[in-house]
C-alpha cells in the first residue's frame, strides 16, 4: 500500500484537552487516546503547532498520509508520535489508518526533554 | 517449506505468515477459479487451549492481475473478528460444538469480505462465521460437516470458507533442511565425510499431522479475467495470483489494559506467490524486503532466481550426480527456463498447447490459465509430467511442486530454452519421496478442497 499525500485540517485544541507543558506521563506522550479527557501531548502538540505550520512554513512540513479515507482516530482509538529525529523534528504521527509527517523541532525537543 | 517461517521476520508472526497459495479451475465447477490462501503455519492439532485463530489485526489479501503488470487489479480482503462468549471462563468451550451458533463455543470468530477493483470497495459479506478449531470427538462431534456449514455463499456465484484445515502441502522438511538431503538419494549425499547414510530410504512427510488456517474464495472466471472467458492462447485468459498480510504500521503493548493496540495505515509484512520462491531462492538477508514490495518490484530479485543457490549447491552435495548440473552453472547462463516458469509466465511455443505467459514484467505470481479446463485424471507433477491443469499452470491443492521445483532447477526444464541441453538423469529423478498419498487427511473433491484438520484428540503430538 503506497503512501497518498492528503490535506488534513488541525484539530481544534480546546477539544483536544491540551495537557499541560510540564505535566505529560510518558505514556500520555506516546500515547494519547482521541477520546474526550484521554488526549496527550502528541496529539495536543500537533493542535497547537498547525496554525503555525499553515501560516509560516512549507507545505512538506506537514502531510498526511492515509492509506484509508478515514483521517483521524476515532474516539478511543489510540494517537502514536514516532519521533524520528529530535535534531530536525521529524516525527510521525499516527492515528486510525493514517499517518502524518510532522518537522517542529520545538515539538521534537519537548518531546525528547519528556521522555528523559 | 513452501513458504513456512520462511523469512526472519513472519517467522516470529505466526498469524501473518502466509504458507502457501492455490489457484486453480475448480474441477467441480469449471466456470470458476478457486483461489486458496494458507496462514499459521505447522499447527499441532492439540494446540489449546487458545487454539489456533487469525489475527483480528490483520488485513488478509489475495489479488489478481489480469494485466500482466505484477499490480493488483482486483483484491478480494478479509478482515476477522474474535468474540468471546464468556470472558470468565479459560475454555475455549464449555460442551460439545454441534453447530456454528452454538452457545457451547467460547471463542469465536467472524469475518467480512470485500472486493477491491480500480479504488472501489465492494462488501462481499460480513460476519460469516468461521468453524472452530478441530478439538476432538467430545468438543467437535461430527467436524466434517460442522465444518461444511461455514462453507458461504455469497452473491455472484461466490462462496467463501476461512477456517482450520488440514496441511495439504507435503514435504520432508527434516532431511531438505540437513543440508539438502534427500532421503531417496541419501547415500549419494557427499555427507560430509561423516558416512551416516548408507542407502537409499523412504521420505518422511514433516506435515502429515498438522493443520493450517485456509482462507478459501471460489469466484467465477468472468470475474477475474480482463474479457471474461478467453482461449487457451489468448493472454487475457491468464491471471497472476498471489497474497499478502498487512499490519497497521504501529503495535503498542498498552500495559494498562494489557492489549496490543495497533495504529496506523497498513503495511504488507508477508507476501506469497509461487511455492519456495521466499522460501529457496531469495537469501535470508533480503527476505523480510521481499515480503514486504508487490510482484511488480520483482525485478530487482531476478538474479536470485535465474541463478540460484540450490543450483550451484546440488553438485556439490551430490557429486558426480549432476555433471551437466555443474557445466551450466559454471557458464554462469541465466536460467532463462527459471525465469519463464516463476517470474514471466511460459510463452506460446515452448510446450505445445500451452501458455500462461503475462509479458515481460518479472513478477513472481501464481500464472493461472483460465481457459485450460481441469484434468480428469491429474498428474500431480503438473505440466512436466504432462498435465496442462497442474503447477505451474496456477497450482492444484495436490501439486508435487517440491519435486517440481527441485528438478526444475536440477536443470530438467532448462532444454525448454535451450534445446541442446542434456539434463543430469538425476534431474528427471530428483525428489523428496513423497506423493499426495503422503497425506493422511487426503483432499476433498469439493470446496474448498483441502482435507478435514487433524484433532487434537486423536493427534496429540
Amino acid at each position: 500500500m503506497s503512501d497518498h499525500d492528503h490535506a488534513g485540517s488541525p484539530a481544534d485544541p480546546a477539544a483536544a484537552g491540551i495537557q499541560p507543558e510540564a505535566g505529560p506521563s510518558r505514556r500520555s506522550i506516546l500515547w494519547g487516546a482521541a477520546g474526550a479527557g484521554a488526549a496527550g501531548l502528541a496529539a495536543a502538540a500537533m493542535a497547537r503547532t498547525a496554525p503555525a505550520l499553515a501560516a509560516a512554513t512549507a507545505p512538506a512540513a506537514r502531510t498526511r498520509l492515509p492509506d484509508a479515507p478515514a483521517n483521524a482516530a476515532p474516539a478511543g482509538e489510540p494517537v502514536v508520535v514516532h519521533l524520528r529525529d529530535v535534531r530536525s523534528g521529524e516525527m510521525d504521527v499516527f492515528a486510525g489508518t493514517s499517518r502524518t509527517r510532522l518537522r517542529d523541532p520545538e515539538l521534537a525537543a519537548r518531546l525528547a526533554r519528556a521522555a528523559r | 517449506m513452501s513458504s513456512h517461517r520462511e523469512a526472519p521476520e513472519t517467522s516470529k508472526d505466526p498469524v501473518a505468515d502466509s504458507t502457501d497459495v492455490y489457484a486453480f479451475v475448480s474441477p467441480d465447477s469449471p466456470k470458476t477459479v478457486t483461489l486458496i490462501a494458507n496462514y499459521i503455519p505447522l499447527q499441532g492439532p492439540a494446540g489449546g487451549p487458545n487454539f489456533y485463530e487469525f489475527g483480528d489485526d490483520v488485513l488478509y489479501e489475495i489479488h489478481i492481475d489480469n494485466s500482466g503488470d505484477g499490480r493488483a487489479d482486483i483484491s478480494y480482503q478479509f478482515r476477522f473478528e474474535t468474540h468471546l462468549a464468556d470472558p470468565g471462563s479459560f475454555l475455549y468451550n464449555t460442551g460439545p460444538i454441534e453447530s456454528l451458533d452454538s452457545a457451547n463455543w467460547n471463542s469465536r470468530q467472524v469475518y467480512s469480505v470485500s472486493r477491491l477493483e480500480n479504488g472501489t470497495v465492494s462488501e462481499l459479506g460480513a460476519g460469516l462465521a468461521c468453524p472452530p478449531c478441530n478439538i476432538g470427538p467430545l468438543s467437535t462431534p461430527h467436524y466434517a460437516s460442522l465444518a461444511k456449514a461455514a462453507v458461504h455463499e455469497l452473491r455472484g456465484g461466490i462462496h467463501v470458507f476461512a477456517g482450520q484445515r488440514a496441511e495439504g502441502f507435503y514435504v520432508d522438511l527434516g532431511s531438505i533442511f540437513d543440508l539438502a538431503t534427500l532421503r531417496p538419494f541419501e547415500n549419494l549425499h557427499a555427507q560430509y565425510g561423516l558416512n551416516v547414510f548408507h542407502g537409499p530410504a523412504a521420505g518422511v512427510n514433516a506435515t502429515a499431522a498438522l493443520n493450517v488456517h485456509s482462507i478459501a474464495i471460489q469466484v467465477p472466471i468472468s470475474q477475474l479475467t480482463r474479457h471474461g472467458a478467453g482461449s487457451e492462447s489468448s493472454p487475457a485468459s491468464v491471471i497472476g495470483v498471489w497474497t499478502t498480510a498487512s499490519r497497521q504500521s504501529v503495535r503498542l503493548w498498552d500495559t494498562d489494559n494489557g492489549e496490543t493496540l495497533s495504529s496506523g495505515p497498513y503495511r504488507q509484512v508477508s507476501r506469497l506467490g509461487n511455492p519456495l520462491v521466499n522460501e529457496v531462492l531469495i537469501p535470508l538477508g533480503k527476505k523480510d524486503l521481499w515480503n514486504s514490495l508487490p510482484p511488480s518490484d520483482d525485478k530487482q530479485f531476478a538474479s536470485y532466481v535465474t541463478n540460484p543457490e540450490l543450483a550451484g549447491l546440488l553438485p556439490a552435495l551430490y557429486p558426480g550426480v549432476f555433471p551437466n548440473l555443474a557445466a551450466l552453472d559454471a557458464s554462469h547462463a541465466a536460467r532463462a527456463d527459471l525465469e519463464a516458469i516463476l517470474l514471466t509466465g511460459i510463452p506460446s511455443g515452448i510446450v505445445p498447447g500451452f501458455q500462461n505467459y503475462t509479458g515481460p514484467v518479472l513478477a513472481d505470481m501464481l500464472r493461472l490459465n483460465t481457459a485450460i479446463r481441469p484434468t480428469k485424471k491429474p498428474n500431480s507433477l503438473g505440466i512436466i509430467g504432462g498435465d496442462l491443469a497442474g503447477y505451474p499452470n496456477g497450482r492444484r491443492v495436490f501439486d508435487d511442486v517440491v519435486t517440481i521445483e527441485l528438478r526444475a532447477i536440477a536443470g530438467a526444464t532448462y532444454p525448454l530454452v535451450h534445446k541442446s541441453y542434456v539434463p543430469d538423469a538425476a534431474a528427471k529423478a530428483i525428489t523428496d519421496g513423497l506423493t499426495p498419498a503422503s497425506v493422511p487427511s487426503g483432499y476433498l473433491s469439493r470446496f474448498p478442497y483441502l482435507g478435514v484438520p487433524y484433532s487434537g484428540f486423536d493427534t496429540p503430538s
